[in-house]
């Protein structure tokens, strides 16, 4: 007898699925291109040069990023309206987690397209009117105007924070639902790892939005490459 | 590992002379709920049910007011049936097992709460139907297929390792406490933690095995495994300590390894 699957059993195993890739793998990139702000204006506006100049770009941000967001962030909101949370009545950690892995992604879904209207496309009221996509000369400027203004640097180390840790025990969860991590103990270990990741991302997130204000973020600013070595070390053509 | 009501139990060390039963009431199935409380005199090794049936011999409210008795289920009387389960001070547990001291101790107040079990049809006061749980018993395929009555022989040997795991499953009493604490079981939209547990152990038995892709079917449904959020709290109530979650998370190995490669066979 052949096993048949159910619309439900399939659309389940997408969104588990696209949470990791592409959107985890996303999440990496993305977080590792803007600590590159640690190091300077120049570092930086290269690197999303570089981001422009990667070939079916606008492929990629549709199929490989807008697509799958779209439907887990949709799929997301339908699964977590399903919820009967009850912490209160059954006060165990795996349950705490498993309501706080829907109250991050019900954040994040307004978290991401208030990020998106105001950085990709310049569209949120008082913040920038210039996107930062499409214009790589003057990114760094654009990102660290608005980032001063606090509670907008407020609603980014949250937004950095909630994604951390929905991505880090995303990563347990998946591992949990395609058998991959099966026992108590294994489950456990696991679980510190996937927490020392979440911290991991929250941190080197964290530093790069404050790597907008000052050199090198939160670290001493000795641990960076120094603004006139990095122009002096420039390529001349870019 | 789990929290069965097993482990020791405390007493009061100066007990109070009266004590009070909250009780959901519920005329039948769709009436509206309404609660009434009970002052019973307090005394030594009483549990829910004895405390439940000190009532019946007088359903006199604390504000002196006659009523019907208030209707339960039981059987057993020492939680190996699962028939007297109910949610007791907001937490679902077997009400035969549940001390009177140790609630109050737990609680600090004078009062004992109980409710039926919310994700059960309520047939009366704390009476629910659990018709459910042996649907989806059948909707596994939750047996081994035999092929007569005749003698087959001597079954083939099993390691120690699965006796153990397959023995630890079939504990399993139906009770409904998974059902009732697992925040994503309700209106019929998940098959649960009970159902995939008693699959894994069919699943687990060499001539069972054979019938997998049908309990695998059983699982793959809009209501299938796929629901589990993996909160985990199945396995912290269970009274019987059955291992509900490594029984899904081998299911989902089982469902991924099929799914990834058994197309490939075709
Ligand atoms: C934008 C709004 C989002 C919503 C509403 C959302 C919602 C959810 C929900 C409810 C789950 C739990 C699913 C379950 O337990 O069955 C989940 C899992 C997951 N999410 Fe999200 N999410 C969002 C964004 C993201 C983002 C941006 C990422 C990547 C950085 C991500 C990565 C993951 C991963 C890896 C899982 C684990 C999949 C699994 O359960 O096996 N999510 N998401
Ligand atoms: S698995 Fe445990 S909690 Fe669930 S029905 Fe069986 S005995 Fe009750
Ligand atoms: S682990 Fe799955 S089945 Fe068990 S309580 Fe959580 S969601 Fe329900
Ligand atoms: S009466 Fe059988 S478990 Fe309580």
């Amino acid at each position: 007898m052949a096993v048949t699957y159910s619309r439900n059993f399939l659309l389940r195993k997408l969104h588990q699925l696209t949470g990791i890739v592409p959107l985890g793998l996303f999440f990496f990139a993305h977080m590792f291109t803007n600590a590159k702000a640690m190091n300077g204006e120049k570092v930086f506006e290269k690197a999303v040069q570089e981001i422009h100049d990667l070939p079916f770009l606008l492929f990629i941000e549709i199929f490989g990023i807008f697509l799958p967001l779209a439907f887990h962030s949709i799929y997301g909101i339908i699964i977590s309206s399903e919820a009967r949370p009850n912490v209160m009545s059954y006060n165990y950690g795996r349950n705490w987690f498993y309501l706080f892995q829907r109250i991050t992604g019900v954040f994040l879904f307004f978290f991401i397209i208030f990020h998106l209207l105001h950085y990709r496309f310049g569209l949120v009221p008082g913040l920038t009117d210039i996107a930062v996509a499409g214009n790589a000369v003057g990114s760094f400027q654009i990102v660290a105007n608005d980032l001063a203004i606090p509670w907008v640097l407020a609603i980014y180390i949250l937004g950095v924070a909630a994604t951390a840790w929905h991505l880090a025990y995303g990563f347990w969860l998946f591992a949990v639902d395609w058998g991959i991590l099966i026992g108590t103990n294994a489950q456990r270990y696991a679980l510190y790892g996937c927490a020392a990741l979440a911290f991991g991302l929250f941190a080197v997130g964290t530093n790069a939005a404050f790597s907008f204000l000052r050199p090198c973020g939160l670290l001493p600013a000795a641990l960076c490459e120094q603004p006139v070595k990095a122009s002096s070390s420039a390529p001349k053509s870019v | 590992m789990s929290t069965n009501g097993h482990i020791e139990k405390k007493r009061l060390e100066t007990p109070p002379a009266k004590f009070k039963l909250k009780i959901q009431r519920r005329e039948k199935e769709g009436a509206p709920v309404t609660w009434d409380t009970f002052e019973l005199p307090y005394r030594r090794n009483l549990n829910v049910i004895s405390a439940l049936m000190e009532v019946r011999k007088n359903p006199v409210t604390a504000d002196g007011r006659a009523t019907t008795p208030p209707v339960w289920d039981m059987s057993c009387l020492e939680q190996v049936c699962g028939i007297c389960t109910m949610v007791i001070d907001g937490r679902v547990r077997q009400s035969c097992s549940a001390l009177i001291d140790d609630l109050l101790i737990a609680s600090g107040s004078d009062t004992v709460t109980l409710q039926p079990m919310s994700k059960f049809p309520n047939v009366r006061d704390l009476k629910v139907d659990r018709t459910k749980m042996f649907d989806h018993l059948k909707q596994v395929h939750a047996w081994v297929e035999l092929d007569g009555s005749h003698s087959l022989g001597p079954g083939p040997a099993i390691s120690n390792e699965v006796a153990q795991e397959r023995y630890a499953l079939s504990r399993c009493m139906t009770c409904g406490c998974c059902l009732e604490a697992c925040p994503q079981y309700g209106d019929d939209n998940y098959i649960g933690p009970q159902a995939i547990a008693q699959a894994r152990l069919f699943n687990m038995h060499p001539v069972g095995k054979t019938d997998m892709d049908e309990r695998l079917n059983g699982l793959m449904g809009e209501d299938g495994i796929t629901n589990c959020g993996n909160a985990q709290n199945c396995v912290q109530v269970c009274p019987m300590s059955v291992p509900l979650t490594k029984a899904i998370y081998e299911t989902n190995r089982d469902i991924t390894v099929n799914a990834l490669f058994g197309w490939l066979k075709k």
